[in-house]
């Protein structure tokens, strides 16, 4: 690695490694996993970046 | 005379099971339950192992696969791994959220050798990565546990 990871990506890599975990605890077939898998690494990405935009105000 | 209408239909009594099966029910009830158990915590002592036990290949790979990583990037980031030793209510529940990973606590404890850094933000978010994984791990061998009972999972 050659840096720290920033923000962006340390939440990214977050999303995805939880998401392929959910995909595939949660459903059975590897369509169905692979759809689980991308919707929710969506909602967390989205709900991630609208957190952080909620929180900017008060970051000052 | 007529019978009056509102008359309650007679419920029949519940045929008892013969008694030489009852027990063995029972024990079988009993033996796949303790089975189950087994494969509880084992899927939390070694993360998707708990799977693995039931030929459940794919997902024994990605939990463990999943928890690994997270172990691995949490103490390469330098997060906190909290001890039994917290100080306030939120380092004791921190504690059990680490302690879920089983044997990848003491993976996280080996790797991170120079100790914990959260004065950067990278800190911070391997405290999170680590406790994340142990929650992962729990929550896996819930549902290791949950289809060894015979729930559809």
């Amino acid at each position: 690695m050659r840096g720290p990871l920033t923000h962006l990506q340390s939440m990214l890599l977050f999303a995805l490694i939880i998401s392929l975990a959910f995909g595939t605890l949660g459903r059975r077939r590897p369509a169905e996993r692979l759809k689980y898998a991308a919707w929710s690494f969506c909602l967390f990405v989205i709900v991630g970046v609208a957190i952080g935009w909620l929180m900017f105000p008060f970051s000052r | 005379m007529n019978e009056p209408a509102n008359e309650r239909p007679q419920l029949e009594p519940p045929v008892p099971e013969p008694a030489s099966t009852q027990p063995h029910k029972s024990l079988e009830a009993n033996g796949r339950e303790f089975f189950a158990l087994l494969i509880g915590v084992a899927g939390w002592a070694v993360p998707g192992l708990g799977h693995a036990l039931q030929k459940m290949w794919g997902r024994a790979l990605a939990v463990f696969l999943a928890v690994g990583a997270l172990i691995i990037l949490g103490a390469g980031m330098r997060g906190n791994l909290f001890t039994s030793r917290g100080e306030d209510a939120f380092a004791t529940l921190g504690y059990f959220a680490d302690l879920g990973s089983g044997a990848f606590y003491a993976l996280a404890r080996f790797l991170e050798s120079a100790g914990p850094d959260v004065s950067h933000s990278a800190g911070d978010y391997g405290t999170r990565f680590l406790a994340t994984a142990g929650v992962l791990n729990l929550l896996s061998a819930l549902h290791a546990y949950e289809a060894a009972r015979g729930r559809k999972a």
